[in-house]
């Protein structure tokens, strides 16, 4: 009985998951298996928390974060049957860089969709070196399953047997063998760009483009700001935002973020620019995100 | 068969004393064995049960020969010849006990053997045996023999079986698969291996009561390390670059080890075949994974994260006898005794392919906290608390990158790392990034 590995995977990867699988057999662990044909039972994460929130009672409290990394936002959950994790959580404060390891967790209501979730063993806070160093681990990672599913397409259909000869480690034939069977041939150059950008967002040749996320890249941005005017402008457009959102929240749940991105063009906005002033108003603690999509003004 | 089955009806017909007639168990067994297909021995078992009598009252085992043995047999019947069988001493709760183990063979295979009640026990090597009621156990992935109280042995004459001879089958045949270090596994056979020696030491064992001369020590090619011995003498040195044909693969604690003997060849090739003794000293890098599949190697280096420092890391109090951790401060073998204070880490390392539990000594503890283990017995009598110092080594170390260097050994729970070299792993993350950045842009290019 070897430990179940803890796989490095990006956000994006993972949440694209709508297939869950165990071995057979009454205590073998379940899988979530990505397209890209990850078997992930256990995962290892380093991110920035931006949220955490107990969505629980005072009494049975049970901790809700996100986590993002560069391609997008896991989702953590740790109750009263994780003590540890949920105690460590209990005392973070957003926003800050936190690595997790933990068990995948599936989450299938009537609706048909399928979220996936992170059910942590160990929160611990860490630095950005850290998490540089987990992005570079999850790119060589996802390098690898890259080149696998490429070898897989090839084949008709792809046997655990072949997948193996080619040097593909025994957990990852079997997950791209079910991975094919459920999610078919999917678009690889989705995650050959991910892997492209993850590797981007480590260089600083290409900071620009980096989104903002914590009070480090901040930092950066004023320094950035007393040399170029611009930044005046950004500012602008960042009160403009915030009060966009406020007016499309007619509800009291939040602005949609179609919407959002609807009303943005008036201001010249497109998705990346809207993308990037949001984590900054995220950020600064203006808006937050009750549901997954929405926005919401403090 | 069904002559057989009658008398296993009758078998269990007594077990229960004689309440159910044998013809009623008859049908009742052949329903078991034929419509539910639940092995002969369950199904005795669950009959004698199922009438409210003792399974352990039923006397005629199952009879098999070594091959078609499984692990977790109950009653077990073979008839089998003695082909080694030596005595010792075992430590057991309440004292010393003694044991006899060896080896049976029959015409199929060869199986060792534990025979846990050695009174009125003769055996000797050669005896040819018939065995009733033994039982089998899985050690290591090896199917075991024990040999226990309910167990009957009566000696048989020695034509009953064909001679053992030893090596039977086992004779190279055809041309040996050429391998690298790093491809040998546990039961692989005629194998052929070019390597250079690191060491290699003369020593006497003995080998079921026989003194041999065996010489062992270290190979290396340029995808790693393994260990050596050799059955007879080759007069192997240092340094020497050899190819080795017709040798086999044996494990210790998952460890493959290569041996050869006096039916390999052995040549000695150009010094330039391989690298240098120096280049080939270097420990390589290996994925757990590719661990996982070997089932462990010798000084290897492994990166990874530390994912959780386990119990029974930090500060630790060990028996003075047997060296092993006390647990609230008793010995599991020799009670509550005054512990000896030691430092170790017991940590997951993690390097996304494979986990495995790296273990660290006093002098690498000491190291990775920058303070003695009397400081760290100090600290904890000030705290009150022995896991002051766990908890500043899961501070330390937990979500660490780390690089450590040390032989692994795999068992039932795993593998494991006994680590000679660890360090805080500081990687240029940077300049990785931007070499796979551009070998990925090369290809876009080109594609």
């Amino acid at each position: 009985m070897n430990r179940e590995t803890a796989w490095r995977v990006f956000a994006g990867e993972y949440n694209d998951s709508t297939l869950d699988m165990s071995d057979g057999g009454e205590r073998s662990p379940t899988y979530v298996v990505t397209p890209l044909g990850a078997k992930v039972n256990r995962l290892f994460v380093v991110g920035v928390l931006t949220d955490m929130e107990n969505v629980g009672t005072e009494q049975g409290p049970m901790w809700r974060g996100r986590i993002t990394d560069p391609t997008g936002t896991f989702h953590i959950y740790a109750g009263q049957f994780q003590p540890a994790a949920a105690a460590a959580m209990s005392k973070l404060k957003p926003p800050v860089f936190a690595a997790v390891s933990g068990k995948s967790r599936v989450y299938k209501p009537d609706s048909g969709a399928t979220y996936v979730s992170i059910r942590p063993e160990i929160v611990k806070v860490v630095d950005a070196n850290l998490r540089d160093y987990w992005v570079l681990e999850s790119c060589q990672s996802l390098k690898k399953r890259l080149e696998a599913a490429r070898e897989a397409y090839q084949m008709n259909p792809p046997t655990v047997g072949e997948l193996l000869k080619l040097g593909c480690s025994s957990s990852l034939s079997a997950g791209l063998v079910a991975a094919v069977a459920h999610y078919g041939n999917v678009d690889l150059s989705r995650y050959s760009s991910m892997l492209a950008e993850s590797l981007r967002y480590l260089l600083p040749e290409f900071q620009e483009s980096r989104p903002p996320e914590t009070e480090e890249v901040i930092k950066v941005e004023e320094k950035v700001a007393e040399k170029a005017p611009e930044k005046g402008a950004d500012d602008q457009l960042e009160a403009d935002i915030l009060a966009l959102i406020e007016q499309l929240d007619k509800d009291g749940k939040g602005a949609s973020w179609d919407a959002i991105l609807e009303g943005a063009k008036k201001h010249k906005v497109d998705r990346d620019k809207l993308e990037e002033l949001v984590n900054v108003l995220l950020d600064k603690g203006l808006v937050y995100e009750p549901v997954l999509g929405r926005m919401k003004k403090i | 068969m069904q002559e057989e089955i009658a008398s296993h009806a009758r078998d269990i017909s007594r077990a229960l004393g004689g309440k159910v007639s044998e013809k009623e168990i008859e049908n009742e067994l052949n329903n078991y064995l034929n419509v539910y297909r639940v092995s002969l021995d369950t199904a005795k078992r669950s009959i004698v049960r199922k009438h409210g009598g003792d399974p352990t009252g039923l006397q005629l085992g199952v009879s098999k020969t070594i091959k078609e043995l499984i692990p977790g047999e109950q009653s077990v019947d073979m008839l089998c010849r003695i082909v080694s069988v030596d005595g010792r001493q075992i430590d057991v709760e309440g004292g010393a006990k003694d044991i006899l183990y060896g080896i049976l063979g029959d015409q199929t295979g060869t199986v060792p053997f534990t025979a846990w009640v050695v009174e009125g026990l003769d055996l000797h090597k050669g005896d040819v045996v018939r065995v009733r009621n033994a039982y089998t156990k899985e050690f290591r992935g090896q199917v075991q023999v024990n040999f226990g109280n309910r167990t009957t042995l009566a000696k048989e004459s020695a034509d009953a079986l064909p001679p053992y001879e030893p090596g039977k089958g086992s004779v190279p045949r055809g041309p040996p698969t050429p391998m690298k270090v790093v491809d040998l596994k546990e039961g692989s056979s005629n194998v052929s291996l070019i390597v250079r020696v690191l060491d290699v030491e003369k020593r006497e064992v003995q080998v079921n009561g026989d003194a041999k001369t065996v010489f062992s020590g270290t190979f290396a090619d340029e995808t790693g390390k393994v260990k050596f011995s050799a059955w007879k003498d080759f007069s192997i040195s240092p340094s020497d670059t050899l190819k080795i044909e017709g040798g086999y693969v044996k494990a210790w604690r998952g460890i493959p080890q290569f041996s050869f003997d006096e039916r390999s060849a052995v040549s000695k090739l150009e010094a330039s075949t391989l690298p240098t003794v120096e280049e080939l000293e270097k420990s390589p890098r290996v994925w757990i994974e590719d661990l996982a599949e070997r089932g462990g190697a010798i000084d290897v280096v492994v990166r990874g994260i530390v994912i959780d420092i386990k119990e029974g890391s930090g500060l630790v109090y060990r028996c003075p006898e047997c060296k092993r951790v006390l647990r609230k401060m008793a010995c599991r073998i020799h009670g509550e005794v005054q512990g000896t204070p030691d430092l170790r880490v017991k940590a997951v390392v993690d390097d996304g392919s494979g986990a495995l539990i790296a273990v660290l000594g006093k002098e690498l503890t000491e190291g990775l906290l920058g303070k003695t283990l009397e400081a760290c017995i100090t600290e904890a009598k000030e705290n009150m608390s022995q896991e002051v110092v766990r908890d500043q080594l899961a501070d330390l170390l937990v979500a660490q990158p780390v690089e450590v260097r040390g032989n692994v050994t795999s068992d039932d729970y795993g593998l494991m790392m006994i680590v000679d070299g660890a360090k805080i792993l500081k990687v240029d993350v940077e300049q990785e990034a931007r070499a796979m950045l551009e070998e990925l842009e090369g290809l876009e290019d080109t594609a």
